[in-house]
């Protein structure tokens, strides 16, 4: 040896039991968590065009992981964190789904991500491992086993029609929205509230998803329509753009909107500039004045920090999934299909939106509308406990 | 006169104007150098960034024309010397490289300032009056730049000596070595005027649109479309590219809808891919 040291037999010894019990242990840890933890596979779109929301999906999943094991975990065991991204093709979901089941053997999964990933979850998983859909969504889905925690187009736009035809007046609307399911379903909605309301639809389009879309053609055609309320179901980058124009043609000044995925990120795109007499109707706004909120925000803030991914209704979604997932099993006592779906009915859970409670496997929540404030929300209207209108028995 | 067929028409206008600005630069690298661009709307996303970020200096927004140019030169000139020198007339590899380069600008562009969207506020809010008809004062003015900018570009090309230079380049590069132009330099200089015309698309943008890291993705593919119609390496054959092809999506779109306008330039494309393949008008 070069220092002069010599190897006793006994450190050759100490060093071979060291190795051998280093080189056995991920066996050993591997074999410990599969007996003690439950595990929760978490689909959250880290790319995509939704990625935009992965890093708040993601601390909010490890906050509510974080509470769940502060209060006992999930039938006794520690809960445990599998995220997936769900910002890719369907397919690839399904296999990622499939993967979660016989290889990690997750006991339960909760998701954030659109309708065509969803239903390629459901169609893997089979309903063998109970899921929670957490998003905004068009409702419909009623599948054995899934249980959706989003707020639906009857919640969003029942009480926001009714609360603008009685308090402003609005008679006539225009509905404005991307092409694919949600948008459609949420306007067949919103033309029957409309006419209960005694307005009337004075225009309606759709715009594809996907490539990148310019609003001056449909900005000219409201601008001629002269309607007092717009209905705004485009999502994203789209719903960025059409507010910008909208408002640079001066729209804004004499025609209200209200939009149904207009969260946090957006609004900041949008810009004060842009925003005036725009409202959205959702389930959760980060500074909802609650007590739960506040609880939620604070230590959501305590653990990522003040300048951490800003809070939305995504993000919030993937936390309340998780509370509701845990505490539905923990009432049920068991993963066992026909149980948890005896339990969840009537169950109520207290999320940052206020208390959910489960009917036909959708929940009645409170719905906020907000008014856009420069790049701020500021709730104008609560209707509280508004009922999800889904019939899955 | 109707006040919405001013609207309309004017939109038509706009819709031309912003794509010959957007896809300028995409037509100088492409046409002069043969190097397909695939990062060309990363450079427009700096554009818009550069703009933000004077904007949020609190400087005023003419100051973001400079730091842009600023910014797309330094980049435009290490991506030169870097990559795409040792690939011209490898049109296909410059694809690829440009591919990923793409992704590298976003990512930069990512981890500076996140995936959420930024937006700039209207430098010149508030509307004229066109033919008794409100117009987006902004709008307006980059409408008038988009059109003067494309005559002096026209009138340069043409009358200078550099593009008589740049033409010689582009027709034989050996015999334009040979009777002494520097061709290295030229090819370097053509690259780095493109990358800033591309910024400088994003600064005119900036105001009017979202700006996030995957904003670029945007332009690229009407930016290829554009090339496909007009032919490359001419400013007559890009403004006639940029006029089917944003004529063709405004008219549409103001008559049957967006999807509409969407299918009728994507039906252009394939029709001129197939029947035309040089475009409108080619250099050749």
């Amino acid at each position: 040896m070069l220092n002069g040291k010599k190897t006793s037999r006994r450190t050759v010894l100490k060093a071979t039991l060291g190795g051998a019990a280093l080189a056995a242990a991920p066996g050993l840890i591997k074999y410990a968590n599969a007996a003690s933890n439950f595990k929760i596979g978490l689909f959250i779109p880290l790319s995509g065009p939704a990625a935009l929301f992965g890093p708040s999906a993601k601390n909010c999943g490890e906050l509510a992981i974080d509470e769940v094991n502060k209060s006992g975990g999930v039938l006794g065991r520690q809960a445990k964190l599998y995220i997936t991204d769900a910002g890719v093709p369907p397919a690839e979901a399904a296999k990622s789904a499939v993967r979660l089941m016989l290889r990690d053997k997750v006991d339960l999964i909760v998701g954030n991500h659109d309708g065509a990933v969803r239903q390629a979850i459901v169609g893997a998983v089979k309903g063998k491992i109970p899921y929670v859909y957490s998003p905004v969504y068009e409702g419909g889905e009623c599948s054995p086993n899934v249980f959706m925690l989003g707020e639906t187009p009857q919640q969003q736009l029942m009480p926001t029609i009714d609360h603008f035809a009685k308090t402003k007046g609005v008679k006539s609307y225009y509905l404005i929205g991307n092409d694919y399911v949600w948008p459609r379903v949420t306007n067949k909605l919103a033309k029957k509230y409309i006419a209960a309301a005694g307005g009337n639809v004075v225009g309606e389009e759709y715009i594809p998803f996907g490539p990148a879309n310019k609003f001056e053609s449909a900005v000219t055609r409201i601008k001629s329509a002269k309607p007092d309320l717009v209905v705004i179901t485009l999502v994203g980058g789209d719903n960025v753009n059409f507010n910008r124009t909208f408002a640079e043609f001066g729209l804004h000044k004499n025609i209200s909107r209200v939009a149904s995925l207009l969260e946090e990120n957006t609004l900041m795109g949008i810009g004060a500039e842009s925003s005036g007499n725009l409202y959205s109707s959702m389930a959760y706004f980060a500074n909802i004045e609650s007590a739960e909120n506040k609880a939620f925000v604070s230590s959501y803030k305590a653990k990522f920090g003040a300048k951490a991914p800003v809070l939305n209704t995504l993000a919030e979604s993937n936390y309340a999934g998780i509370i509701f997932g845990a505490a539905l099993t923990n009432k049920a006592g068991t993963t066992n299909a026909a149980k948890l779906a005896a339990t969840a009915e009537g169950l109520t859970v207290s999320t940052p939106t206020g208390p959910v409670t489960m009917r036909n496997r959708h929940t009645d929540k409170n719905m906020y509308l907000a008014v856009c404030n420069g790049t701020q929300f500021k709730i104008a209207k609560v209707f509280n406990k508004v009922p999800s209108g889904q019939t899955c028995t | 006169m109707d006040p919405i067929a001013v609207t309309i028409a004017l939109n038509i206008i706009y819709e031309i104007t912003t794509l010959f600005v957007i896809v300028l630069g995409l037509a100088i690298v492409f046409g002069l150098l043969k190097v397909m661009n695939l990062a060309h709307g990363e450079f427009i996303m700096v554009g818009a960034y550069a703009a933000y970020f004077c904007q949020d200096q609190g400087w005023p927004y003419i100051m973001a024309i400079p730091f842009a140019l600023f910014i797309a030169a330094i980049l435009g000139y290490l991506i030169e010397f870097t990559l795409i020198r040792h690939l011209y007339r490898r049109p296909f590899d410059t694809l690829l490289v440009t591919w990923g380069l793409s992704f590298l600008l976003r990512e930069v562009i990512e981890l500076v300032y996140g995936k959420g969207f930024q937006s700039l506020s209207n430098p010149i809010p508030g509307s004229i009056d066109v033919l008794g008809e409100p117009y987006p004062s902004y709008r307006a003015l980059v409408m008038v730049i988009a059109i003067l900018s494309a005559l002096v570009l026209w009138v340069w090309y043409r009358r200078s000596l550099t593009g008589a230079r740049v033409k010689a380049m582009v027709e034989n590069p050996e015999l334009a070595r040979a009777v002494g132009i520097r061709v290295d330099s030229l090819a370097r200089h053509t690259f780095v005027v493109g990358t800033c015309f591309g910024a400088l698309a994003g600064v005119m943008l900036a105001p009017l649109t979202r700006v996030e890291p995957f904003m670029g993705l945007d332009y690229i593919l009407t930016s290829f479309f554009v090339l496909v119609v007009g032919g490359v390496g001419t400013i007559l054959g890009l403004s006639s590219g940029a006029g089917v092809i944003g004529g063709v999506q405004s008219v549409v779109s103001n008559l049957f809808g967006e999807t509409s306008g969407y299918f009728g330039v994507l039906l252009i494309a394939i029709l001129f891919l197939w029947l035309k393949p040089n475009g409108l008008i080619s250099r050749s």
